[in-house]
């Protein structure tokens, strides 16, 4: 395989992957309004748990993780997620009970530095500093792949997993349940008086972005076969932001494009340019700066997004139209309108019989 | 001498008591903004609650609802305790309310803010959703015929694929009432529906509020307008400096001189004035 292929299932596999990163943070934050400040923490177990599970006991392999069970792909995988699911319960009712959003932010902020001290500095658990690494590439003795062809073959996998996700996805968010996250992330207090038990559903958001989180981090470790602190350092966590922020909030296909401008193209992309001669990786360094650029020139110019969120519309719930007369005028004029047919009884709102 | 502009209550109004308050108290950093307020509200009947600015009108109404809790007292919702529930186990009680500044649900279309008001929607279930995708269809449908029905006889039809947070501040009033009377609420508590629009919106208001009694649904309403309380409550009660001050008609109030002492003497002058 040339280099150029290698690069292009590359950047494709970041792309899905991001795609199913930016799905799990939008259905928090674009529908439910959650900022979870700790997003990369939930990648970062995902990959984690999803690696200890697939790599063999840890004796004699000169790294110290826990479990080490030889689990297969993609079992490993879907107990990477469920693990970050597991643990947003977890951070749930610690901060999302009592907190504001604002205070809850600061919080999980803390909370990612914690998770982020704990991973690097106790080796015992995911193995420190030096993170996990040789972990086994899914299929690849079975299918005989080499490093080349596993590429293209588990971008391929990605590829799939990631349609299949925003299949789930977008079912989620098109339904009723997905009607209920939006009102509370536009007013919890409205969302409660109208019945809405707004701990709960932003509990149930929590679990279903933090399972993205988890799939989208085991898909990391799968991928590169290592993961080690230096791959979710903390401000991680914004990259995904800006991929939700300049693809759409609130729009499952924007998160595509987004993840193609971000990730793909400022992220990954500038790492495969020929480095400028003199100044060796000056271009990499550049990626946050880019992203910064992209972010403030979109919230300046397009708040919404490249893909804006999609309202839905009346038609498509196939009921009759009415003919919009019961209340007379239109209702931009509402001022001048007629008062309802309904009302038999007009109500004069003159002076007349206002004193004893 | 009123019951001439009085409307005919009838409607399933029995006398009996549907929301109750005794000795509601709450403070703001030792100031107490409702202190001991105690009264009955009647099942059918539209009461009003007035007093002057800052008497803790709102503050009851969010205390009521559950949006708050009270230091002190207690909340009856037909026989039922309810003090400091949470807002959503109160609205799934039937009570619901409104917002003295409106708070639409900006993102969500006029529709949809009508479409997600109902409690504990089968769609609401992921379950459902994806095993049980006929329900939630059907359910579905049967919500968005009510709704349109509502939105039409509101006036909101043509706007309801607009995003709320492009409503007018007179159509974001009729939409937060039509939005709480979509789940067929059992108590309404209205906080000042009618400020800050035109007096032909009034009219339309008061129509809307009267057709709701009709229907049997018992109205609470937070109102400045003396002339709109006349003509549409059957039944005041007096706030003033947190504390249940009198209740009873209008007209029996005009008669009280603590009352208008209170309250009533300024306002019946502002209120001819309109
Ligand atoms: N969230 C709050 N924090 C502090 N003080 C408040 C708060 N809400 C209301 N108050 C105070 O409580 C008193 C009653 O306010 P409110 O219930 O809004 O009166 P009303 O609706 O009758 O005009 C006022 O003095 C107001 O300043
Ligand atoms: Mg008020």
């Amino acid at each position: 395989m040339s280099g150029t292929w290698y690069y292009i299932f590359t950047l494709a596999f970041f792309l899905f992957d991001y795609f199913i990163l930016a799905m799990g943070l939008n259905i928090q934050y674009g529908e439910t309004g959650i900022l979870n400040f700790a997003y990369i923490g939930f990648v970062a177990i995902g990959a984690y748990v999803t690696g200890v599970l697939s790599l063999p006991s840890s004796a004699g392999t000169g790294q110290y993780y826990i479990l080490g069970l030889s689990l297969p792909f993609p079992v490993n995988l879907l107990l990477g997620g469920l693990t970050a699911s597991a643990f947003a319960v977890l951070v749930a009712l610690i901060a999302l009970r009592r907190l504001r959003t604002d205070y809850l932010a600061m919080v999980l902020i803390s909370l990612s530095l914690v998770l982020y001290d704990v991973c690097n500095n106790y080796v015992p658990l995911f193995n420190g500093a030096d993170g996990l690494y040789n972990v086994p590439e899914p299929f690849a003795a079975a299918l005989k792949l080499n490093t080349n062809s596993f590429i293209p073959f588990f971008a391929a996998v990605t590829g799939v997993i990631a349609l299949f996700m925003w299949f789930v996805m977008s079912r989620v968010t098109r339904s009723p349940a997905g009607r209920t996250f939006r009102a509370i992330r536009d007013d919890e207090v409205v969302a409660a008086a109208l019945g809405k038990d707004v701990f709960r559903q932003q509990l149930k958001s929590m679990l279903i972005g933090s399972f993205y989180a988890g799939i989208g981090g085991g898909l990391l470790i799968q991928f590169s076969g290592s993961f080690n602190p230096t791959a979710w350092l903390p401000g991680e966590t914004f990259v995904v932001f800006a991929v939700i922020l300049v693809g759409g909030v609130g729009n499952n296909i924007g998160l595509l494009v987004g993840a193609l401008l971000v990730e793909t193209l400022l992220v990954h992309l500038p790492a495969f340019l020929p480095a400028i001669p003199g100044a060796p990786g000056l271009i990499e360094y550049f990626d946050a700066v880019l992203i910064g650029v992209l972010l403030m020139v979109m919230l300046w110019f397009r708040p919404q997004g490249v893909v804006p969120e999609r309202a839905r519309r009346a038609a498509s719930f196939g009921v009759k139209a009415r003919l919009g007369t019961a209340a007379g005028e239109l209702a931009e004029h509402v001022g001048s309108a007629r008062a309802p047919q309904a009302t038999t009884e007009p109500v004069a709102l003159t002076t007349e019989g206002s004193g004893p | 001498m009123t019951s001439v502009t009085m409307p005919e209550t009838g409607g399933p109004g029995d006398g009996s008591v549907i929301l109750r308050c005794e000795g509601i108290t709450k403070a703001f950093q030792g100031v107490h903004a409702v202190n001991g307020a105690a009264f009955d509200v009647v099942k059918g009947q539209v009461t009003a609650l007035i007093g002057p600015n800052g008497a803790g009108k709102t503050t009851l109404v969010n205390i009521l609802s559950g949006s708050m809790t009270c230091d002190r007292g207690h909340e009856f919702i037909g026989g039922t305790e309810v003090t400091n529930w949470p807002s959503h186990r109160i609205a799934r009680l039937g009570l619901m309310r409104t917002f003295q500044l409106s708070r639409e649900l900006g993102g969500l279309t006029v529709l949809e803010n009508l479409l997600v008001a109902p409690h504990q929607q089968p769609g609401e279930s992921l379950f459902n959703v994806f095993f049980r995708p006929r329900l939630v269809k059907r359910q579905e449908r049967a919500y968005v015929e009510r709704a349109l029905d509502l939105l039409d006889t509101y006036g909101l039809y043509r706007l309801r694929d607009n995003r709320a947070g492009e409503l007018s501040g007179g159509q974001k009033k009729l939409l937060e009432i039509s939005r709480a009377v979509m789940v067929s609420p059992q108590v309404l508590l209205l906080d000042e529906p009618m400020a800050g629009v035109n007096p032909a919106l009034i009219d339309r208001i008061g129509g809307y509020i009267l057709d709701l009694q009709r229907s049997g649904v018992t109205v609470l309403m937070i109102e400045h307008n003396l002339n709109v309380v006349e003509q549409i409550c059957d039944h005041v009660i007096v706030l003033a400096e947190g504390r249940t001050l009198a209740t009873g008609r209008l007209s029996e109030l005009r008669q009280n001189e603590q009352v208008v002492k209170a309250y009533l003497g300024e306002v019946i002058d502002a209120g001819t004035d309109r």
